[in-house]
């Protein structure tokens, strides 16, 4: 797998993952989420973790994000091996590398969005926090939200305090899991944007998402099938589709459902069907996979 | 060099603790503002608790002082000796009570360390000026020196105390407390006036100065007669006298004690091993039933704080526990932007310490709200709450807080952070 990873040769390994294996025990049953997943991610990538559910993707972005450890294999994160950690230092990685973004967004109620974004900073215990706080709130285009709670805010508002959040620790990844979940198709969009151009200043995005049009707008896409990768690709097409409303390609996808309908079915505007080239999707692996739900 | 480093480490950590605290203490705010009621109901008990240590230490502690005051001016070298009754240990007499003015006059020759002793006749009297009757008056009966040995003493430019030509002779003289005048409604003009005593005529010689009363006895209504005079009135006494004794000092008390016990055995031809058919009063005997009392009130004071305390702590180990599952999630995503185990730990613990502690101001603020209500009473000791009930009340409710909120602070401390960001 490592050998065939399309992972750009100008970009240092990031993560490594090495033969990932990760068993649970429910009740007197063993599952195995992971069988041997490895994989390599590099600076500057922007990638699409899809899979339906039960297909492991949580587990493996559970891993990555250092909220667990495998069960066998090997994961390095900028070298250092992060699956024999112990809790506390895996929170000080989580804390200071890694920074997440939740589908139901995760802010701490009648705590200013300001405070939020804050919030990491205080447990790695680096100064000028309140700064660097703003400057995150600044690159997402919120600081004149700063001081509103998040009852104050709209979904996508708040998902843009949530994203503030992950970057003030400037981490080495931002870790995203289904971030549009929540939101309507246009809104969705925004954070979409917001992430683009995150990736275009440098930063590393891995987004689990079960949407198409999520997907198609990161760099590289990677499908899991019980616990194994079945697709791992890049997306040629993101640079041909960029000139293209992707807002209105999103909506009609979001309101036609599935990507058949949308072209007839879709009340709105549509433009970007023609321009996605199916036949390149399944190429690499030859596989092709059904769309699961959140997983 | 390394010495440099440590402290600069040091000087860049504190601040961030520190910091990291005043964070906690600010969300444990919050968050009891957002559950008002839920935190009042919960610290009831603590509230309690501190109120009853505020309120009975203070208490205990204006009463002591009161105590402790009165019997200084009383002169701390008193001692009563009285005539007592041997009884066996059915309740048979086996000697009867006895002591004689020359068992007395004895006591007062034989012993070094005594510096004065008068006889004593406890009585109570009526008596008549002009229209105005008083019935049930103390009496005392003595010497000249009841002056020197109960620190009382005539007040200046008021008559004199009777001398001792006037109870060589059984003179009718007697002084006055300055609550009987009030009681007979009439002014200092009484001096040199005569008085009806139980139908017998006296005159009055001075007026004592005021002493205040204590523990609702009113030392100012006494009427001190000559002691002769006293057991010409009350005969029967005249086998069962008492007497005052003044020691040298208040270390020769012990001693003096039992120069007394030595003459009066001997007298009474009491055999070793033989119980006393006297008793000695002695101040620390008061002192010593005061202390009885303060522990009596101490130990009230430990089971209703104990138990305060108990309940007080059993609710925030309830309201924790609720207030832990309430907030998985965001003790996950707490952890998931880097939060160790003791960083939750330490805001759950912190949350519970500031709850109680909240608990222990409001019980400290009721404490001395009753204490300031009390003093208002006019025949109330002043109290005054000391400091240190203060910071022991809040130690124990800081304590409690600790204690109970221990629990649930290490349970959510090891929730696993993706267990708690999929908590529903």
């Amino acid at each position: 797998m490592i050998a065939d990873s399309p992972i750009s040769k100008t970009t240092a390994p990031l993560i490594e993952l090495a033969d990932l294996h990760k068993v649970y025990r429910v009740g007197t049953e063993l599952v195995h989420a992971l069988r041997g997943v490895s994989l390599l991610i590099g600076e500057n990538e922007y990638v699409a973790i899809m899979g339906p559910s039960g297909s492991g993707k949580s587990t493996m972005m559970n891993i990555i994000g250092c909220l667990d450890v495998p069960t066998e294999g090997r994961y390095l994160l900028r070298g250092q091996d992060v699956s024999r950690m112990s809790q506390s230092r895996l929170a000080r990685v989580r804390g200071r590398q890694i920074g997440f973004v939740f589908q139901s967004f995760e802010l701490l109620p009648r705590t200013s969005a300001l405070k939020n974004v804050e919030l990491p900073l205080t447990y790695s215990g680096v100064r000028h926090r309140r700064k660097r706080a703003i400057e995150a709130l600044r690159r997402v285009s919120l600081l004149d939200r700063a001081h509103h709670h998040p009852n104050q805010l709209s979904g996508g508002q708040k998902q843009r305090v949530a994203i503030a959040r992950a970057l003030a620790q400037e981490p080495d990844i931002i870790l995203a899991d289904e971030p549009t979940g929540n939101l309507d198709s246009t809104t969705g969009n925004e954070i979409m944007a917001i992430f683009d151009s995150l990736h275009a200043e440098g930063q590393t995005i891995i987004v689990v998402t079960h949407e198409d049009h999520v997907a198609r707008r990161c760099r590289r896409t990677i499908k899991l099938m019980d616990g194994q990768i079945v697709l791992d690709q890049m997306n040629e097409e993101r640079e041909r589709a960029k000139g293209i409303s992707t807002a209105e390609g999103a909506a009609a996808a979001a309101t036609g459902g599935s990507e058949g309908t949308a072209a007839t079915g879709g009340s709105r505007p549509h433009g970007t069907e023609g321009v996605r080239p199916d036949g390149k999707r399944g190429a690499a692996t030859g596989t092709v996979i059904e769309e699961g739900g959140p997983s | 060099m390394a010495a440099v480093r440590v402290i600069f480490g040091v000087l860049l950590f504190v601040p961030h603790q520190i910091g990291a605290l005043a964070t906690n203490v600010v969300t444990a705010l919050v968050q009891i503002w957002t559950n008002k009621i839920r935190a009042f109901l919960t610290v009831l008990g603590i509230i309690i608790a501190v109120t009853s240590i505020i309120t009975v230490v203070s208490f205990v502690q204006g009463f002591g002082d009161y105590f402790t005051n009165f019997l200084r001016g009383l002169g701390t070298n008193l001692m009563v000796v009285y005539p007592e009754a041997v009884r066996g240990p059915r309740g048979e007499f086996l000697r009867p009570a006895e002591m004689t003015v020359d068992d007395i006059f004895a006591v007062d020759a034989k012993s070094d360390a005594i510096r004065r002793t008068s006889p004593v006749i406890f009585a109570r009297c009526t008596v008549e000026y002009g229209r105005q009757q008083i019935t049930g008056l103390n009496m005392r009966c003595a010497s000249e020196l009841f002056q020197p040995i109960r620190n009382f003493y005539v007040e200046e430019g008021q008559g004199r105390f009777f001398g001792a030509i006037d109870v060589e002779n059984a003179a009718q003289v007697c002084v006055l407390g300055r609550d009987v005048l009030r009681q007979l409604e009439c002014d200092e003009s009484i001096v040199g006036d005569y008085i009806m005593v139980d139908s017998q005529r006296f005159k009055v010689l001075g007026l004592l100065e005021t002493q205040g009363s204590f523990m609702g006895d009113n030392n100012d209504a006494i009427i001190v007669i000559p002691w002769t005079t006293g057991l010409k009135m009350y005969p029967n006494n005249r086998n069962y006298m008492a007497f005052y004794s003044e020691a040298m000092s208040e270390e020769q008390v012990d001693e003096a004690e039992a120069q007394i016990a030595r003459t009066l055995r001997r007298r009474h031809g009491i055999r070793p091993g033989e119980r006393n058919d006297f008793g000695v009063f002695k101040q620390d005997q008061i002192l010593q039933q005061f202390n009885q009392v303060k522990m009596i009130a101490t130990s009230v004071l430990g089971g209703i704080v104990g138990i305060s305390l108990l309940v007080g702590g059993i609710g925030i180990m309830n309201v924790m526990l609720v207030s832990v599952t309430e907030r998985t999630r965001e003790i996950g995503l707490r952890k998931s932007v880097g939060a160790r185990r003791r960083d939750i730990l330490l805001q759950f613990l912190t949350e519970a310490v500031v709850l109680s502690t909240v608990g222990g101001l409001i019980g400290i603020g009721l404490g001395y709200a009753i204490c300031g209500v009390a003093s208002l009473h006019p025949k109330m000791v002043e109290v005054n709450v000391p400091i240190w009930s203060v910071a022991l009340a809040l130690g124990f409710s800081a304590g409690t807080g600790i204690f109970f909120g221990i629990v649930p602070a290490f349970k959510a401390a090891i929730l696993h952070p993706i267990d708690a960001l999929r908590h529903e």
